[in-house]
C-alpha cells in the first residue's frame, strides 16, 4: 500500500459527505418541501462542493507523488 | 409489454404525479411515456441509489485495498461524476416543483387561499382563473412571479425568504401580499387578447393608467384572494 493515510481519510471524508449529499437529494427527488428543498440547496450543495475539492486534492497530490505534475 | 407500456408502468411507480395524471377525466395521449419533468425526478432517484451503492463499493475498495488504481477508478464514479448527475437532476426537480401549487400550499399559513383557489364554487380572481383553467399549472408561480429570467430570479429570491419567515415564524398574521399586485402580470397574457381589447371596460385612453398602476386590474376584478375579499367587505 503507498497511499498516505491522511489522504486515505480525506478520502473517506469525501465518500462521507457525497452520501450525505446524496441522500439529501433523494429527499428532494421523492418528496420536494420548500423547506428541504432550501437545505438541500444550502448545506447539501456545499457539502457535494466540499467533496470535489477533496477528491480533486488527492488526485493532485497523487499526481506530485508520481512526479507527473 | 411493449416498450412504451413499460416505460409508462415505470412512472406510474417512480411518480405519484403520474399515478394522479391516470385519475384525470380526460385520457392520456396515445403512447404517453409522461412528462420531462417526470422523467427528471424518475432518472433522478435511480442515479441517487445507484451513487449510494457505487459510495459503498468505493468506501470497501479505499478501506481494504488503500489507494489503488481500481479505489481511484471507483472515487472518481461515485464521487466524481455521478453525482454531478444527482445533483443536475434533483435540483432541476426541486426548481421545477417549488412553483407548483402543491409547493405554495404546503405552508399551513397558505391553506385558506389555496383550498378557496381549488374551490369550484368560489368566485375570488384566483379561482377563476384556476376552475377555467386560465392558466394550465403553477397558478400560484404564474400569477406572483414576474415575466422573463429576472421575474423567475426574483420570484426564487422571494420564495427563500417565505420559507425563511415562515421556519423562524417571523410574520404576522393575516398574511398580505408585500408590494401591491403589478397590472403588468395581468395584461402579459390578456393585454394582448381580443376579449380584452374589445371589452367596453378597457378603454384605449385608459391603457397608460393601466400600465402605471394607476388604475389596479383588482379594483374591477378583485378580490383575489379570499382575505383580500374580507378586507373589502370591511
Amino acid at each position: 500500500m503507498t497511499a498516505h493515510p491522511p489522504r486515505v481519510r480525506a478520502l473517506k471524508l469525501a465518500i462521507l459527505l457525497t452520501a450525505v449529499f446524496d441522500v439529501m437529494a433523494l429527499v428532494v427527488l421523492v418528496r420536494s418541501l420548500p423547506i428541504g428543498f432550501t437545505i438541500y440547496m444550502f448545506l447539501g450543495q456545499p457539502l457535494f462542493l466540499v467533496a470535489l475539492v477533496l477528491l480533486a486534492g488527492a488526485v493532485l497530490a497523487d499526481l506530485r507523488t508520481k512526479e507527473l505534475l | 409489454m411493449n416498450g412504451t407500456t413499460l416505460a409508462a408502468s415505470l412512472l406510474v411507480m417512480l411518480t405519484p404525479l403520474a399515478a394522479v395524471a391516470a385519475e384525470e377525466v380526460i385520457p392520456l395521449p396515445r403512447g404517453w411515456i409522461g412528462t420531462t419533468g417526470q422523467w427528471l425526478r424518475g432518472l433522478g432517484i435511480v442515479f441517487g441509489l445507484l451513487n449510494l451503492a457505487l459510495l459503498a463499493v468505493a468506501w470497501r475498495t479505499l478501506h481494504r485495498s488503500g489507494l489503488t488504481p481500481i479505489a481511484r477508478g471507483w472515487l472518481l464514479v461515485a464521487v466524481g461524476l455521478v453525482p454531478m448527475m444527482v445533483a443536475f437532476l434533483s435540483f432541476a426537480h426541486g426548481l421545477e416543483s417549488s412553483a407548483t401549487v402543491d409547493s405554495c400550499g404546503s405552508c399551513h399559513v397558505m391553506t385558506p387561499l389555496v383550498a378557496d383557489l381549488r374551490n369550484p364554487q368560489s368566485t375570488t380572481l384566483a379561482a377563476t382563473h384556476f376552475k377555467n383553467r386560465y392558466i394550465q399549472e403553477n397558478h400560484c408561480y404564474t400569477c406572483h412571479s414576474d415575466y422573463g429570467l429576472g421575474g423567475t430570479l426574483a420570484a426564487k429570491m422571494g420564495g427563500l425568504g417565505h420559507v425563511w419567515r415562515y421556519t423562524t415564524g417571523s410574520y404576522t398574521q393575516p398574511i398580505k401580499i408585500a408590494h401591491p399586485y403589478p397590472n403588468l402580470r395581468c395584461l402579459g397574457c390578456h393585454g394582448t387578447s381580443q376579449k380584452f381589447q374589445n371589452s367596453p371596460g378597457h378603454l384605449k385612453e385608459m391603457m397608460p393608467s393601466m400600465l402605471d398602476n394607476t388604475i389596479p386590474c383588482l379594483t374591477c376584478h378583485g378580490p383575489a384572494h379570499p382575505a383580500a375579499k374580507q378586507a373589502a367587505s370591511r
